[in-house]
């Protein structure tokens, strides 16, 4: 059978549901929520690379390039937050995240 | 053809288990190695679609640098994530239910035929082909000149994320002694010795 | 499209064979190998003490913050690729264009440079 757009967005829908779903079944771990977004976002990525393909138009690898990059920023961030949580409070679970000032 | 299809299955495959085993592993190690795995295969769907420079970044910059850092943060943090764990079940049925009519829309909406033919190539910068121009070629053609807006505000969300990480994470400790090498040369007789009268029973 | 899939063939035989081999010498063992495991044999052997503690311990931050830095970089080389490989092509609006980009870095650089986040102490 062909390979064709609604394979790759098939994939990609799947991918996203799995990152949806790993928000809802670890919500105590940030770290794992951290991945979960990182697996949300690959699966934005291959859903624009794909229409790039189906479109034959560059503009959604150029979009993808500029999402990597957000993604890769928030990570650091993101994970810089949790060091520095981790360093006041001594742990990372999500409920203790609930004072403004430590 | 029929290759391409193998490895298109394969790598799709691959990709969703692995992703699976992300959100499901009970060590986070393995969770940020099973991520590892599914970077790599999404980078073979990307070479697949013919997104050949976006395939290799991602190995590069997510491979090696994200889930590094992730790793990096696992290790780090010295957490009993067996406790993180329990209860892991209790949100289980209303996630699984969740992703169940996300996934069933998204199939419906996505999968379904509905992309007009005449659509393709109407872009604002369509592929040309690859004989003519690579694709790390052809998107550096576009990306600089057509897309300069986002391209410095890029440049920009770097800068941020640079300072923001080295606020956050930087604290130099007070309690050490450190060594100041040009203080060192610099030093004459004058600056390092000071005579000072003592008057008799007073001390300094 | 297929040329382009062609010049990866190669790659794919390469992870195909790396795969064959890594397999066969993991589970190699499993087969011909002779165990005969106790708990002493399997317990970690730290000079003849007891282990004191956990093999895994906390790390410094340190490493974190230079590891961060070094994804800013990775994706700002990423960004120069394209630029190097259609240089001839992009004019000057393009060349500029990059200048400013890492002009940009550059003030990170420094900030980062006079903040003394790249010294070990």
């Amino acid at each position: 059978m062909e390979i064709g757009l609604s394979h790759y967005l098939t994939v990609s829908a799947i991918l996203f549901t799995l990152g949806v779903f790993g928000i809802f079944l670890n919500r105590k771990n940030v770290i794992i929520i951290l991945m979960s977004v990182e697996l949300i976002l690959l699966a934005v990525n291959i859903n624009m690379v794909a229409f790039s393909m189906e479109l034959n138009d560059l503009v959604g690898q150029v979009f993808a390039l500029f999402i990597l990059t957000v993604a890769a920023a928030e990570a650091a961030i993101g994970l810089a937050i949790l060091v520095v949580f981790y360093r006041n409070r001594g742990s990372i679970a999500v409920e203790d995240v609930n004072m403004m000032k430590g | 053809m029929g290759l391409q299809a193998l490895f298109f299955y394969i790598f799709a495959f691959v990709a969703v288990a692995s992703a699976f085993m992300v959100i499901s592993a009970r060590n986070p190690v393995h969770s940020v190695l099973f991520l590892i795995l599914t970077f790599f295969n999404a980078a073979g769907l990307f070479l697949l679609t013919g997104a050949e420079f976006l395939a290799m970044i991602l190995l590069v910059v997510y491979v090696g640098a994200v889930a590094v850092l992730f790793l990096f943060v696992v290790m780090m943090l010295d957490v009993d994530f067996a406790e993180l764990r329990a209860g892991v079940l209790d949100y289980a049925p209303v996630g699984a239910l969740v992703g169940l009519v996300l996934v069933a829309e998204l199939i419906l909406v996505l999968a379904g035929n509905w992309v007009t033919p005449e659509a393709a190539g109407s872009g604002a910068s369509p592929i040309p082909p690859l004989a003519e121009r690579t694709n790390t070629a052809a998107l550096g053609d576009i990306l600089y000149t057509d897309y300069i807006y986002f391209f410095q505000i890029a440049g920009l969300v770097l800068l941020v994320a640079m300072i923001g990480a080295i606020v956050l994470t930087l604290k130099h400790r007070t309690d050490i002694k450190r060594q100041d090498i040009s203080k060192q040369v610099a030093r004459t007789p004058e600056t390092g010795v000071k005579v000072v009268k003592v008057k008799p029973g007073q001390g300094i | 499209m297929t040329e382009l899939l062609g010049n990866y063939v190669p790659i794919a035989i390469f992870i195909g064979i790396a795969l064959v081999i890594g397999l066969a010498l993991l589970i190699a063992p499993f087969a011909v190998a002779y165990k005969a495991p106790d708990s002493e044999k399997l317990s970690a052997y730290e000079c003849g003490f007891n282990a004191f503690d956990d093999a895994r311990m906390k790390f410094d931050i340190r490493f974190y913050l230079v590891s961060i830095l070094f994804i800013i970089f990775d994706l700002e080389v990423a960004f120069l690729f394209p630029w190097a490989v259609s240089f001839s092509d992009v004019g000057w609006i393009g060349f500029w264009s990059m200048m400013a980009f890492l002009g940009v870095l550059t003030i990170g650089f420094i900030y980062e440079w006079k903040k003394g986040a790249l010294e070990w102490e």
